[in-house]
C-alpha cells in the first residue's frame, strides 16, 4: 500500500527545502526587535535551524521510509501516535492557511479594491493541482522556481548596490540580548522549524541517506535570507521597522539611470513562485499525513476538501495585521514549539533509548 | 467507470476550463485603463486655514502635449492644477474626484512641494499618507516653497513642457552646483524618524524674470523634528552638503592677488569622514574632507599654475570650504537641529553611552565641539597654463 508512488532525488530535496524556508522569510520576517541586527540574529537562527533539522533528520534516518504519521503510531503506538499525528496535521493544516493568508495579505496592498478571498481561490487552486500530481511534479516546479529566484535575488542585489549605506548595519551592540535571541527565535520558529513537513517528505528520496542534504539546503537558505535582511537594512535604514513588507519596499528605491526602476514587482514574482512552494508543500503534507492516518488507499479524494478548508481557516484566521504581528513575535515561538521541536526530540529520545526500531521488527526497509 | 465516459468527463472538465479562462484573463479586477486615469505630476500641499489643507495636484494634459513639428498653437497649458481642500491630506485628495473628471493616478509623481506655512506646522501628520499609501513613491523628490506650493506648480517653463517636469530636472541638475540638497520622501521620513537627527528639504522660491513667473532654487530648508525651523542659504547648504558628502560638482571662488583679483575653481570630487570621539570627558566630532579641484577661471595677471601660488591657491580653497562649513554648522547649531547626523555618527561609535546622551542631545548639540579638517588639492588648470591677459610682471 502506498500512497505516493513518486521519487525525488537529493538535489531536488535542496532546491524544495531553499524555495520553502526562503519563500516569505525574503519578505516578511519577526526581525524588528533586532532592528539592524537583523541579518545576525538570522545568521544566529540557522544554527538553531540546523539543530532542529538534524534531529528531523536523524529521525528519518532511524526510520527510513516512514512518514511522521507513521513514525508517531511505530514509536507512540496506534492509539497515542494517532492522537500526536492529529495534532501535527492540526499544526500543518493551520500553517497552510496561515500562509496562504499572509500570501492573499500582500496582494491586498497591492490591489486594494479586489476582495481577499479572489487571491486565496486562485493560490490554493494551483496548489490543489500541483498536490494532486504528487511530491515529483512539486519538486520538479522547485528546480524552475527557485533558480529563476536566485537569479533575480542576485540581480536585485547589484542593482541596488549603489544605494547601500554599510554604516546603517551599526552599530552592533544596539539592541538587547533578550531581543535579539527574541528576534533570532521567531526567525527560526517561523523559517526553518517549519522545515518538521519535510518529515512528510523524506520518506520519498531516491536514496533516504541524502535527508541529510536538507542541512545544506537550511545553510544556504539562511545565508540568502541573512544577506536580504542585510542589504535592506543598509538600504533603508530605520526606516525599516515601519513597513509591513520591507523588501518590498526597499525594490522600490531602485533606480538606474531612470530607467530600471520600480522593481518591486520582482518581489511579486518572488512572493507569487515561493509562496506556492511552501502552500503546496504543506497542502501535501496535511494530505498525505491524512490520508495515512485513516488508512486509506489514495489522498486524491482529500485535496478538494482539505482546500476549502485551507481558504475558509485562511479566511478568518485573523482580522487584521494588527492581530498577526504579536502573534508572529509573542504566541507562535510558544505555539510552534512542540510540534517544532518537543515531539521530535521525544521521539527521537524514546526511539534511541527503546532501541527502536529492531530488526526483526522492521517490515520494510 | 467504462472508458467512454471517462472520455465524456475529459470532455466536460476541458470544456469548463475553456469557458473559465475568458474571465481570468480579461485583465484585473478593478482596471484602469490609461484614458481613465490623470497621471499627477507634481503635489502640492498648504494651509488654506486654521485646520484645513489644500493639496494641489498636477495633472498631465496629454493631449496638449505636442511635439514641436505638429505646430500646436498654445491654446492651453499642457497641465492643469486641481485643488482639494480638507482636514487630512488623504481626504483632500479624493476631494479632488469631485472637480476631476479622472481619479488621480500618483504613480508617477515626481515631485511634492510643500508650502512655509506647512512646513512651519509640522510635515509628518500629512506625509504619513504619502509614505502609507500604495500608489505614491518613496522615491518623490521633495521641496519646500518659500511661498505656497501653489505658486510654485502655476511657474512658467521654457523648456519643459510644465512644471513639474521644469523643477523635478531643476533638481536633478543639483549637482552642478551643490547648493542645495537632493532630498526624497524616503530621506525624509528617515529622518523624522530618527530621535536626533533633523530633516532638510530644497528650498523653492518664485522669482520674476521678464515679467514671467520662474521657479528657482533657494538654498536648504532645516527642519526639527518636522517642523521648518529655519534656512541655509545656497553656502551654508554646500557647507552642509560637505560634511554629509554629497558635494558633487560647484564653483568656489577665491580672491587671488591680495584680494584685488578672482579664481574660480570647479569642483571635481570630495570624500568626508565624520568621527566622533571623547576626549577628556568631552565629545568631539571630527569631520574631515578632501577636495580636489581645478582652476576653470582667473582673471589675474599672474601665472598662477607657478608652484608656490598654486600651492597658495590650494590653501584658499581649503579655508573657502571651511568658511562654508564653519557657516552651516554655527546656522545648525543656532537651530538646534543635527542636520549632519552627528547623533548617528556618536550612536554607531558608542552605542552604549548613546542611551544616555540620546535624551540630552537637544541640550548638547549646540555646544558640540566639531573640528574641521579640510584637504584641498588643485590637479588641473584647464587647457590652459598661463592666463590670456598679457604680464604685467617685469
Amino acid at each position: 500500500m502506498n500512497l505516493e508512488t513518486g521519487k525525488i532525488p537529493g538535489y531536488q530535496l535542496i532546491f524544495l527545502i531553499m524555495g520553502f524556508v526562503s519563500s516569505l522569510s525574503m519578505l516578511f520576517l519577526p526581525t524588528q526587535p533586532a532592528k539592524n541586527l537583523a541579518w545576525l540574529a538570522i545568521l544566529v537562527s540557522i544554527i538553531e535551524g540546523l539543530l532542529f533539522a538534524s534531529i528531523y533528520t536523524a529521525l528519518a534516518l532511524r526510520f527510513p521510509g516512514k512518514t511522521l504519521v507513521e513514525i508517531n503510531e511505530f514509536i507512540l503506538g496506534p492509539l497515542v501516535g494517532k492522537i500526536v499525528s492529529l495534532g501535527f496535521l492540526w499544526y500543518f493544516l493551520h500553517l497552510a492557511s496561515l500562509h496562504l493568508r499572509n500570501y492573499g495579505d500582500f496582494f491586498t496592498i497591492v490591489y486594494p479594491e479586489t476582495p481577499l478571498i479572489v487571491f486565496l481561490i486562485a493560490t490554493i487552486f494551483v496548489c490543489a493541482l500541483a498536490v494532486k500530481n504528487g511530491i515529483e511534479v512539486i519538486a520538479r516546479c522547485s528546480i524552475l522556481l527557485v533558480s529563476l529566484i536566485i537569479f533575480l535575488y542576485f540581480f536585485d542585489l547589484f542593482i541596488l548596490l549603489k544605494e547601500m549605506d554599510l554604516s546603517k548595519l551599526l552599530p552592533l551592540r544596539n539592541v538587547s540580548v533578550q531581543d535579539f535571541f527574541k528576534a533570532s527565535n521567531a526567525v527560526n520558529s517561523v523559517s526553518f522549524g517549519e522545515t518538521i513537513i519535510f518529515m512528510m517528505i523524506f520518506p520519498f528520496l531516491n536514496k533516504y541517506v541524502e535527508a541529510r542534504k536538507s542541512l545544506l539546503a537550511i545553510i544556504i537558505a539562511g545565508l540568502l535570507i541573512a544577506i536580504s535582511a542585510a542589504r535592506n537594512t543598509a538600504v533603508m535604514g530605520d526606516l525599516l521597522s515601519i513597513f509591513q513588507y520591507p523588501t518590498y519596499e526597499t525594490l522600490k528605491i531602485v533606480d538606474v539611470g531612470d530607467f530600471l526602476t520600480r522593481m518591486e514587482i520582482v518581489v511579486s514574482i518572488n512572493f507569487i513562485s515561493m509562496g506556492f512552494l511552501k502552500i503546496s508543500i504543506l497542502y501535501y503534507g496535511l494530505v498525505l499525513g491524512t490520508a495515512q492516518l485513516l488508512k486509506l488507499r489514495t489522498y486524491h479524494p482529500l485535496v478538494f476538501p482539505f482546500g476549502v478548508i485551507i481558504t475558509v481557516l485562511g479566511v478568518i484566521n485573523y482580522g487584521a495585521i494588527s492581530e498577526l504581528i504579536p502573534f508572529a513575535l509573542e504566541i507562535y515561538p510558544l505555539y510552534s514549539f512542540p510540534f517544532e521541536i518537543g515531539i521530535p526530540l521525544f521521539l527521537l529520545v524514546t526511539a534511541v533509548v527503546r532501541g527502536l526500531p529492531k530488526k526483526t521488527k522492521g517490515d520494510q526497509i | 467507470m467504462n472508458k467512454f465516459s471517462l472520455q465524456i468527463k475529459k470532455m466536460v472538465v476541458l470544456l469548463l476550463v475553456l469557458t473559465l479562462i475568458p474571465f481570468m484573463m480579461s485583465g484585473c479586477w478593478n482596471r484602469r485603463e490609461l484614458d481613465k486615469i490623470a497621471i499627477v505630476a507634481a503635489g502640492g500641499i498648504d494651509k488654506e486655514n486654521k485646520d484645513k489643507i489644500k493639496i494641489t495636484a498636477q495633472v498631465f494634459k496629454v493631449g496638449e502635449i505636442k511635439s514641436p513639428q505638429s505646430g500646436g498653437s498654445a491654446t492651453g497649458k499642457p497641465y492643469v492644477n486641481f485643488e482639494g481642500v480638507a482636514t487630512t491630506s488623504f481626504e483632500a485628495i479624493r476631494k479632488i474626484t469631485q472637480i476631476a473628471s479622472r481619479k488621480l493616478y500618483w504613480s508617477h509623481n515626481q515631485i511634492f512641494v510643500f508650502g512655509k506655512e506647512i512646513a512651519q506646522e509640522g510635515i509628518e501628520k500629512y506625509i504619513d499618507f504619502f509614505v502609507r499609501d500604495h500608489e505614491t513613491r518613496l522615491m518623490v523628490n521633495v521641496l519646500v516653497s518659500k511661498g505656497t506650493a501653489h505658486e510654485i506648480l502655476t511657474t512658467e517653463t521654457d523648456l519643459e513642457t510644465i512644471p513639474a517636469m521644469n523643477i523635478n530636472d531643476i533638481i536633478k541638475d543639483l549637482g552642478a552646483t551643490s547648493q542645495a540638497p537632493q532630498i526624497t520622501l524616503k530621506d525624509i521620513a528617515e529622518r523624522l524618524l530618527s530621535k536626533t537627527s533633523a530633516a532638510v528639504a530644497p528650498l523653492v522660491e518664485v522669482q520674476e524674470i521678464n515679467k514671467k513667473k520662474h521657479a528657482r532654487i533657494a538654498g536648504t530648508a532645516v527642519f526639527k523634528k518636522g517642523k521648518m525651523v529655519g534656512e541655509l542659504t545656497p553656502e551654508e547648504s554646500r557647507g552642509y552638503l560637505w560634511v554629509i558628502g554629497k558635494v558633487k560638482s560647484g564653483i568656489i571662488n577665491v580672491k587671488t592677488d591680495d584680494g584685488t583679483k578672482r579664481a574660480s575653481l570647479e569642483i571635481i570630487r570630495a570624500n568626508n569622514k565624520i568621527n566622533a570621539d571623547i576626549k577628556d570627558g568631552q565629545l568631539v566630532i571630527t569631520v574631515k574632507i578632501k577636495e580636489e579641484g581645478t582652476l576653470n577661471e582667473q582673471d589675474s595677471p599672474k601665472n598662477l599654475t607657478e608652484l608656490p601660488l598654486w600651492h597658495s591657491l590650494e590653501l584658499l580653497q581649503a579655508a573657502a570650504i571651511h568658511r562654508e562649513i564653519t557657516a552651516a554648522l554655527k546656522k545648525s547649531q543656532e537651530y538646534n537641529a543635527d542636520i549632519f547626523g552627528f547623533g548617528e555618527v556618536v550612536h554607531r561609535k558608542y552605542p552604549l553611552l548613546w542611551k544616555d546622551l540620546e535624551k540630552q542631545w537637544d541640550e548638547l548639540f549646540p555646544y558640540l565641539k566639531v573640528n574641521i579638517e579640510v584637504q584641498a588639492k588643485l590637479r588641473r588648470s584647464g587647457l590652459i597654463t598661463k592666463p590670456i591677459s598679457p604680464s604685467t610682471e617685469e
